[in-house]
């Protein structure tokens, strides 16, 4: 019988991480997700800063979700000065986050999950063998690259959103280029959904969940919301997202963890499905259906199929927007200058991992006092330390050789961004 | 013509945006591992060798704690090259952008009595504990950059960087001037080229995320922005952002700077 699991670090994550699981008389004493990617200090590092450099200095938490880190970012700078921006400033942000979905479950899926589920060391060793396959996942990934470029100047780190609009906007043919791209990308995210549908999703990791995610009256499934939507029925104002969130510093992870009334709660693709799946329409509705999403509410290795959802989904609602301003026409709206004023102001978005949140208060010459930045896998580390726990019981008779790659991949199906986790305020003592 | 080498790729403290940008490079990712005998890509595979010598190791990220000192040591000892990627890992990044706060009241801050667990050091560049052999900067690195040095170390090379501004640049693509037309708090007389001025491309200032340009006049930039109007804190704040650490960024204070 094991006395304890000990993963020193997990691979083919984004960050520092590993796994503690103690074990006494046969049963799971401990586990910890433990994390060791050392720590930032985004937060005070930006205070004292002028509001134009906020968004630039924070959204360098992460890579992967620097667009969802920008805008949302933009969008707390916003709100603190009261600034309503229009509808093709809307649209263009909404297009940029569209791409980084697309990039993000691209990059997640065909690098870092299929060589799971069939069993190779990296994405490299799988093209060997499937190389169709690995450059089908690559062209998508690009795709959600090119959506970024175009739209934000840049790949990672996008240069061109800034408060109020963008530096310079896009033309009318870059537009339909992309649409063009688009339309070829939707083909090939369709027959990710049948690669994934002939993929077996194991049922080792299966446990009630609660779900968050935002929601809004808006019609159509969408990475926006002015409101917190838990699985639970509770529903909360983005402004109040700490009552969700009540985070705790826990001695193994430089992460805090987050709880909801005592309980962890899963945020992401999977939740999102969860809350707001029934909004699909299209082939991403289809995509559901096949993938068969809601007849395993609780396997969270399922988040990998809800991912390939809304891979399609992020395709198809892309193509919406640029049929939007095509049809409209990309009028030449300059940003405004920004009157500072003291304020504070949330802003919060479905990052590709889950909700994202930045708070921040200006002094009234537009100079951070204070920000707060809760990311998603911050929210997720208490779910993926319960399901680690359920896993290992269900294993437990399992050799360690097997049971540890099992234990991984619970892990990697939250596609944890470490590196976005690790940062932090000033902590709440209850 | 080194035969395939073998190559380390690794992240300290960051995030990740540079081991990210040769994942981006889909077009070239598979002639890359086929160029490559890549042994050691934590982020990107399982299965990797911790221990076998190495040819080239790509370091990414800033040193933050003891742990990632070890680390960098360690894949030092390895590697026949090590090559620093990134403004993090080639200047100290964002992290070492306040360092005159001491660790202890910033862990205070975000983690508060539990701040005592965690063990921090000064951020700093990775130069500053190992010999680096060539360090490509940027916020993150330019792809065209990247592949370019890959090309040049298969021929046993180190590429060569640009040694002139990211103005000469902005220049040549006869961009409008945002320092001196549009009064807006642009580094790119004194950031280092590479990134064909992107920034300015797109009507934004340069804020420096690639590095200071050798010889860097950072004092004379600095009475250029004040007369625009910009306060003291302002430039600093602007010129402490991605590379704090580069003494040529260090000016005392721009009254001084005025008076010499």
């Amino acid at each position: 019988m094991h006395k304890s699991i000990v993963i020193d670090h997990i691979c083919r994550v984004e960050g520092h991480g590993g796994i503690t699981v103690n074990i006494k008389d046969g049963k799971v004493s401990e586990v910890n997700m433990d994390i060791f990617e050392g720590s930032r200090f985004f937060e005070p590092l930006v205070v004292g800063r002028a509001y134009d450099e906020v968004a630039p200095i924070l959204m360098r938490i992460c890579a992967i979700c620097s667009a969802a880190h920008t805008v949302v970012s933009l969008m707390a700078v916003e709100n603190a000065f009261g600034i309503k921006v229009g509808s093709q400033t809307r649209l263009l942000r909404e297009l940029l986050v569209q791409g980084g979905n697309i990039e993000s479950h691209a990059l997640h899926l065909f690098c870092l999950v299929i060589p799971d589920l069939l069993d190779y060391p990296s994405v490299i060793a799988l093209a060997s063998d499937h190389p169709q396959e690995v450059k089908m996942g690559l062209e998508l990934k690009k795709l959600g690259n090119a959506i970024q470029e175009t739209i934000g100047g840049r790949a990672i780190h996008p240069v061109n959103a800034v408060i109020d609009g963008f530096g310079k906007l896009p033309t009318r043919e870059q537009l339909l280029d992309l649409k063009e791209q688009l339309r070829r990308g939707l083909e090939r995210s369709l027959a990710t959904v049948d690669l994934i549908s002939s993929l077996q999703i194991p049922d080792f990791c299966t446990s009630p969940n609660v779900y968050a995610a935002l929601s809004s009256d808006e019609p159509g499934y969408s990475l926006f919301g002015d409101k917190i939507a838990l699985s639970t029925g509770d529903t909360k104002d983005i402004n109040v997202y700490k009552e969700v969130c009540r985070e705790k510093v826990v001695a193994h992870s430089y992460a805090k963890q987050s709880w909801f009334k005592n309980k962890p709660f899963a945020v992401g693709a999977l939740a999102r499905i969860a809350l707001d799946g029934e909004k699909l329409s299209g082939e991403a509705k289809k995509a559901k259906e096949r993938l068969s999403l809601s007849s395993h509410p609780d396997n969270m290795l399922y988040n990998n199929a809800a991912q390939t959802v809304e891979l399609v989904y992020s395709i198809e609602r892309s193509m919406e927007i640029i049929d939007e301003l095509v049809a409209v026409g990309i009028k030449q709206e300059k940003p405004m200058e920004v009157k500072a004023k003291a304020g504070t102001g949330t802003g919060a978005i479905e990052a590709p991992r889950g909700t994202l949140y930045h708070s921040y208060s200006f002094d009234k010459t537009g100079k951070l006092t204070e920000a707060d930045v809760i990311t998603p896998t911050a929210q997720n580390l208490a779910n993926i330390e319960k399901d680690l726990r359920v896993s290992v019981e269900n294993l437990i008779d399992k050799p360690k050789k097997s049971l540890t790659p099992k234990l991984e991949m619970v892990v990697r199906a939250y596609d944890p961004c470490i590196s976005c986790a690790v940062h932090l305020v000033e902590v709440n003592f209850e | 013509m080194i035969d395939k080498p073998k190559v380390g790729i690794y992240g300290l403290t960051g995030c990740a945006g540079d081991q990210l940008v040769i994942l981006n490079c889909e077009d070239e990712l598979l002639d890359i591992a086929g160029a490559l005998d890549i042994k050691f890509f934590p982020m990107a595979m399982t299965g990797n060798d911790e221990k076998c010598p190495l040819d080239i190791v790509f370091v990414e990220g800033t040193v933050v704690q003891p742990e990632d000192e070890q680390m960098l040591k360690k894949l030092r000892e390895r590697a026949k090259l090590l090559i620093a990627i990134g403004t993090c890992a080639a200047w100290g990044g964002m992290p070492a952008m306040k360092n005159e706060t001491s660790r202890q009241e910033l862990k205070m801050q975000v983690y508060g009595a539990a701040s005592e667990a965690f063990k921090t050091v000064t951020p700093q560049p990775v130069s500053n504990f190992v010999k680096v052999d060539l360090a490509i900067s940027g916020c993150p690195i330019e792809k065209e950059q990247l592949l370019q040095a890959v090309a040049s170390l298969l021929h046993g090379d180190l590429p060569r960087l640009p040694s002139y501004a990211v103005c000469t640049e902005c220049k040549m693509a006869e961009y409008p001037c945002l320092l001196v037309e549009a009064g807006q708090l642009c580094l790119g007389p004194i950031t280092v080229a590479g990134c064909k001025a992107l920034c300015p491309s797109y009507g934004q200032p340069c804020r420096g995320c690639r590095g200071p340009v050798e010889e860097a006049n950072a004092a004379s930039e600095a009475k250029v922005l004040q007369e625009k109007g910009f306060t003291s804190v302002d430039i600093q704040n602007r010129l402490r952002t991605f590379a704090a650490s580069a003494d040529s960024l260090k000016i005392e204070s721009v009254e001084e700077c005025t008076n010499a």
